[in-house]
């Protein structure tokens, strides 16, 4: 039997009442991913995030973390997951030592006090911080301690909601860079939330995009750049007929005798072949970007 | 378990110790009170204004208020005392409905935390605080006979007061356990406090008027209170063994149904 993956949900459907949360989710997350969970409010990320942790019970459909059933098994199957809510809820009277110690005996999992200073120091959480009340920290702040706390006692699988959500662009690279180590030294799998594609882009292996509680499309960035359609601008030297034809995978938006405009799905080699022996002055194709490709999956009802 | 306790304890703290004082003061008080009462030999008057209704539903047992001893008891089951017991340990027990709502429940059960442990220390708290809420009363009995001088005058004895506050500490276990139930039904801590709350004011009222209202009567056996018949455990001829076992027994039954509830529930 091969290693089972760290996370799994099969046909796993949440109903609140006539109200679909998610509908027959079925994804799979490697061990040692960084797995991006994209989809606007209300799309059924948390929905899905919470059923992994049996906060919510599954109106049908299975889930498994690193193979231990998130149900039936509910207590070893937390024991593997480090969790950071999408909005973080506090105790205003403790101080995030305390904060962060209550939560570490919560479970008794083992936390190294080399790594929690560790990440103190890449978060900038100084001891003056540290010995702060939470109701006195800024919302950064406190986002910062969610995050170590996800992360301390370094568990298999960190389950994290929108986790730069309030970050400044220092703390995001700071974030960044604690992703790219979890995934170098391979223990962790991570398993992120966003609205953020840029960071998405930047960190993740793999994405999976839900859109009315049901997974609308899954694959490693270069599968989606390989999939997303592209605009493509051929400009002449010379003025040209408009095509009678163009390759599969194109279709033309627009042509004058200076230039055509094009949509590419797929590799842009035929469209290429066929501008053999014209006189091509440029040729423009716009850069993937994630933003693009995900809108088109929003039409209408984003939701 | 352990950290889980001490958390609920410490934010809980100023109402804790308010409602702590409260109790003992009130005691303390009382006691003060009935030695001037005595000391003036005022109590015959005290008998003639009590109400009508209360003379002829009571009976002769209306007198016992009207004594030293009786007054001082009264500490121990004036509708004041016994709500602030019995709303103390339904603070506890709506508690895990309060972090489902602040969202409090994600941070503890994304850990190794299984379910029933939250309701667990709610309970156990809410006994605590009923323990030490009865001790704290008995301590401010025994501090205003000391201080004011009345430990020559008939004060209710270490019996009496046991049986009264073990009663009352057995209404606070009943509402502990029903608030325990709703709470567990309820995603609002407001909702859940406020049906509990007034739970335990209208079944006070339907116990307190069943005993000048005849048709009242019919639904007296329904309040937790109607359990705690403080005159007749005065007199002695109270069924202590059966209002004890029908508290405790609801108040446990109501917690099961909780628990199961809680653990099916999604959070």
């Amino acid at each position: 039997m091969g290693v089972p993956p760290a996370i799994r949900t099969e046909g796993l459907t949440k109903y609140y009442g006539p109200v679909i949360g998610i509908e027959d989710l079925s994804l799979e997350v490697a061990v040692g991913e960084v797995y991006g969970f994209l989809g606007a409010n209300g799309a059924g990320k948390t929905t899905t995030i919470r059923l992994l942790l049996d906060l919510l019970r599954p109106s049908r459909g299975r889930a498994s973390v690193l193979g231990v059933d998130c149900y039936r098994d509910s207590l070893a199957a937390r024991r593997l997951i480090g969790y950071l809510p999408g909005d973080l809820p506090i105790y205003p009277d403790l101080t995030a030592r305390d904060y962060l110690s209550y939560l570490s005996k919560l479970d008794n999992r083992p936390v190294s006090q080399a790594y929690l200073g560790q990440l103190c120091d890449r978060f900038d959480v100084s001891e003056i911080d540290q010995r702060r009340r939470l109701r006195d920290q800024s919302h950064g702040m406190k986002q910062k301690i969610g995050i170590i706390q996800a992360l301390m006692a370094r568990p298999p699988v960190a389950i994290l909601d929108e986790p730069t959500a309030g970050l400044d662009p220092l703390m995001v690279q700071a974030f960044r860079e604690t992703v790219a180590d979890l995934k170098r030294e391979g223990r962790t799998t991570v398993f992120l939330s966003s609205h953020v594609l840029s960071e998405v882009e930047a960190m993740c292996d793999r994405i999976g995009l839900i859109r009315g509680g049901r997974i609308v499309t899954t694959g490693t960035i270069d599968d989606l750049k390989r999939d997303a359609t592209r605009r493509v601008a051929v400009s002449f030297s010379a003025p040209v007929p408009a095509p009678s034809s163009v390759p599969a995978g194109a279709t033309l938006r627009s042509a004058s005798a200076a230039e055509w405009v094009l949509e590419v799905r797929g590799p842009v080699g035929p469209l290429v072949r066929t501008l053999a022996g014209l006189p091509v002055h440029d040729v423009v194709v716009e850069p993937f970007k994630l933003e693009d490709y995900i809108a088109q999956f929003y039409g209408g009802d984003a939701r | 378990m352990i950290g889980l306790l001490r958390r609920s304890a410490a934010q809980a703290r100023y109402l804790l110790i308010g409602s702590f004082v409260l109790l003992f003061g009130f005691q303390l008080i009382i006691v003060g009170q009935a030695a001037e009462v005595q000391r003036t030999q005022a109590f015959g008057r005290v008998a003639e204004l009590m109400p009508a209704f209360l003379q002829r539903g009571l009976g002769s047992k209306a007198m016992l208020l009207a004594t030293f001893r009786g007054t001082v008891s009264f500490g121990y089951f004036h509708p004041v005392v016994c709500l602030i017991v019995a709303l103390m340990a339904m603070y506890f027990t709506t508690e895990p409905v309060h972090e489902i709502e602040s969202g409090l429940v994600d941070l503890q059960l994304a850990r190794a935390v299984p379910r029933h442990r939250l309701l667990t220390r709610s309970f156990v708290l809410a006994e605590c605080c009923i323990v030490t809420a009865v001790l704290l009363m008995s301590l401010g009995t025994w501090t205003g006979a000391h201080l004011f001088d009345a430990n020559t005058l008939d004060l209710p004895d270490a019996a009496l007061r046991g049986r009264l506050l073990l009663n009352l500490s057995a209404v606070g276990s009943c509402f502990a356990g029903f608030a325990l139930f709703v709470g567990a039904m309820s995603k609002r801590w407001m909702t859940a406090f406020t049906t509990v709350t007034l739970t335990a004011i209208f079944t006070y009222l339907v116990d307190f008027l069943s005993i000048g209202w005849r048709p009242m009567r019919a639904a007296a056996w329904l309040s937790p209170f109607h359990y705690y018949p403080a005159l007749s455990i005065i007199a002695g001829d109270a069924p202590m063994g059966r209002n004890l076992a029908v508290l405790f027994g609801a108040g446990v039954a109501f917690a099961i149904a909780g628990y199961w509830r809680f653990q099916r529930r999604d959070l």
